[in-house]
């Protein structure tokens, strides 16, 4: 299993009371899997997304991610291991404005011990699997939004982490770009065995996922298979 | 480690508020290389003036200023006789007596100008060896040299003060024999005539101090006791250096104020940084987050910020020190007894890089870590 979380609870203290957008949840991803998540706003999708990819640690309950139980790593140790292990893809892109496309690219390489020519090697490698080669040194305004969102999935995928997750990657960008950005996900659980958790209120872009799950006020649903095929 | 020149292009993001910060540390900057450079030119200026290897001797009660001093015309006479140790040239004892006078000269355009004025003998060379003639030559009767700053000094023309030229001293019109130089000193701005000339002018039968140069500063010794000795001569005994480091000790309260203004000055800027650096972090709140949501450090991304800030206020303490080497280096500041040479010195630039780092940093800590302080999900929400 690539992702494995066990009763895992997230509660966050609101003033007096507590606030618990995720109770006791249990999932497991496989690797290569694209997997979709869906559920009304509020219902904790953003929150889940921050747990498994280690941006934020549950309050309790274990997550296995890659053989590794993140539950408890101190704040340092999880920024080096989301470094390695994870890739990010925002609604928004959060590419850096000041920045070329091969430099936001690069971006998650200065972490690494790699040669100055490697990164850039690497970071021309991941432009060109997103289909933007020819883009490398506009800046991010210089960029349509489905090109952005492109950039920000090379730049996701160049240090070549084992799980990327996206929070509703197509909820900016119109129909076209938005099938060419599911895709590239696509293509990237098929061919380069990513394992993908991606938020999304669109069943069309669900439908490019191999699973979708339903989340409910902290809860997920039991699988609908009437969802998952198209 | 994020790269220098993502710091760089952030500077770049907002004109006004790069311009904002360049001017304002450049402000700081520039006032505190000008403290240091004033006060360091003062304190030079006094420092260099006195010699540890001379003596004055001087009238009791006067030791805080030559001028107030009397003591007896034939002093130096006895002076020379009585202590052991006093340097000599050719068999001329280094015993110069003087009479130091503040007063007014004025230049034949009518323009005039408080001074100071030193009634000599020829051994006052012996016991000021930096004071050498650049032109013309020591004066005679009638006749005054001029250091070459003391128009700077008296607030007269430097082309009024030639060799040649004709000024009143006290009503008296005196020819300008020669221009000298003693460098770094204060006699440099000081106007020196003939000593009879003086006894005259100044209306006295008696002279300010005698000054001694001794064959070796602990010599000094001799000349203290010769003074505790002749008690009917009522003297004193001061090192010459002493004489003026005391005198700089009478300006303290005013490079106090200097520093204190310099200092609020700085504080004020320091203050409107947090300001302006806390919006322009603020505005970026998001994308800090997603620097550390790839994996960047909190601390690198702080380093970055702070970088960022001293970057801005190096380019502020370097147009401070063009703008202080144009303007000020060079430049000559008259104060009460003389007048000193304003120079950007290794150190005066030391001061300024020191206070650009400074201001870089201080001001970007405190809104760094509050920019930072979020959590993740949070200011990746924002
Ligand atoms: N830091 C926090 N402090 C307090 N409450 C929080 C915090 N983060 C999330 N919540 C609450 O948790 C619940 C779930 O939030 P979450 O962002 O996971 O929802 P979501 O499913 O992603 O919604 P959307 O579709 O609108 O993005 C919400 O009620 C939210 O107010
Ligand atoms: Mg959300």
């Amino acid at each position: 299993m690539m992702i494995s979380c066990r009763e895992i609870t997230k509660s966050y203290s609101k003033g007096s009371h507590l606030v618990t957008p995720l109770e006791n949840l249990s999932l497991e991803v496989p690797r290569g899997e694209f997997l979709a998540l869906m559920g009304p706003s509020g219902s904790g999708k953003t929150t889940l997304l921050n747990l498994i990819s280690g941006i934020d640690t549950p309050t309790s309950g274990d997550l296995e991610i890659d053989g590794e139980n993140i539950a408890k790593f101190p704040r340092k140790q999880l920024t080096k291991w989301r470094a390695r292990k994870v890739g990010y893809i925002f609604q928004l892109y959060h590419l850096i404005p000041v920045l070329t496309a091969l430099e936001n690219v690069e971006l998650p390489l200065l972490i690494t011990s790699m040669s100055r020519k490697e990164r850039r090697r690497k970071a021309e490698a991941a432009l060109e699997v997103v289909g933007l080669s020819d883009r490398s040194h506009h800046t991010p305004s210089e960029l349509s939004g489905g090109q952005e969102q492109r950039v920000a999935i090379a730049r996701a995928l160049v240090a070549d982490p084992a799980l990327l997750v996206a929070d509703e990657p197509t909820g900016d960008l119109d129909r076209e770009s938005a099938t060419r950005i599911l895709e590239l996900l696509r293509s990237l659980a098929r061919d380069h065995e990513k394992t993908i958790v991606m938020v999304t209120h669109d069943a069309r872009a669900a439908a490019a996922a191999d699973r979708t799950l339903h989340l409910e006020k902290g809860k997920l649903l039991t699988e609908d298979p009437n969802l998952v095929s198209i | 480690m994020l790269p220098l020149s993502y710091a760089l292009r952030n500077l770049f993001r907002d004109k006004s508020r790069l311009i904002q910060t360049v001017g304002g540390s450049a402000l700081v900057v520039l006032l505190i290389m000008a403290a240091t450079a004033l006060n360091g030119g003062m304190a030079g200026v006094l420092s260099a003036s006195g010699s540890p290897r001379n003596a004055i001797l001087i009238g009791t009660g006067s030791e805080e200023s030559i001028q107030r001093s009397e003591v007896a015309a034939q002093l130096g006479g006895i002076a020379e006789a009585g202590i052991p140790g006093v340097l000599s040239a050719l068999g001329t004892p280094a015993a110069s007596t003087e009479i130091h006078y503040m007063s007014f000269l004025e230049a034949k355009d009518g323009t005039r100008g408080q001074g100071l004025f030193r009634g000599v003998t020829l051994r006052a060379l012996l016991v000021h060896p930096e004071v050498r003639l650049l032109e013309g030559t020591f004066p005679g009767a009638g006749e005054v040299m001029v250091g070459r700053l003391a128009w700077r000094k008296l607030g007269i023309a430097e082309e009024k003060l030639q060799v040649g030229s004709v000024v009143k001293l006290d009503g008296s019109e005196m020819r300008i024999s020669g221009i000298f130089a003693a460098p770094g000193t204060v006699m440099e701005s000081e106007v020196w005539a003939v000593l009879g000339d003086l006894y005259m002018l100044a209306q006295r039968d008696t002279a300010s101090c005698v000054v001694l140069r001794m064959e070796e500063a602990k010599d000094f010794s001799e000349v203290e006791l010769f003074s505790q000795q002749r008690l009917d001569l009522e003297l004193t005994a001061l090192r010459e250096s002493d004489y003026y480091s005391a005198l700089g000790a009478f300006y303290r309260p005013l490079r106090v104020m200097t520093w204190i203004t310099a200092g609020l000055v700085a504080a004020g800027a320091i203050f409107g940084g947090f300001n302006t650096l806390y919006a322009a972090f603020a505005s970026r709140i998001r994308e800090l987050a997603t620097l550390q949501a790839i994996g960047f450090g909190r601390g690198a991304v702080f380093f970055s910020l702070v970088q960022e800030s001293v970057i801005a206020c190096l380019a502020g303490t370097l147009l401070a020190s063009v703008i202080a080497l144009v303007f000020l280096d060079g430049r000559t500041i008259p104060f009460s007894i003389g007048a000193f040479t304003v120079s950007i010195s290794p150190q005066v630039a030391i001061a300024g890089l020191g206070t650009g780092i400074l201001l870089g940093v201080l001001g970007a800590v405190p809104p760094a870590i509050r920019c930072l302080k979020p959590s993740l999900p949070k200011a990746l929400r924002s």
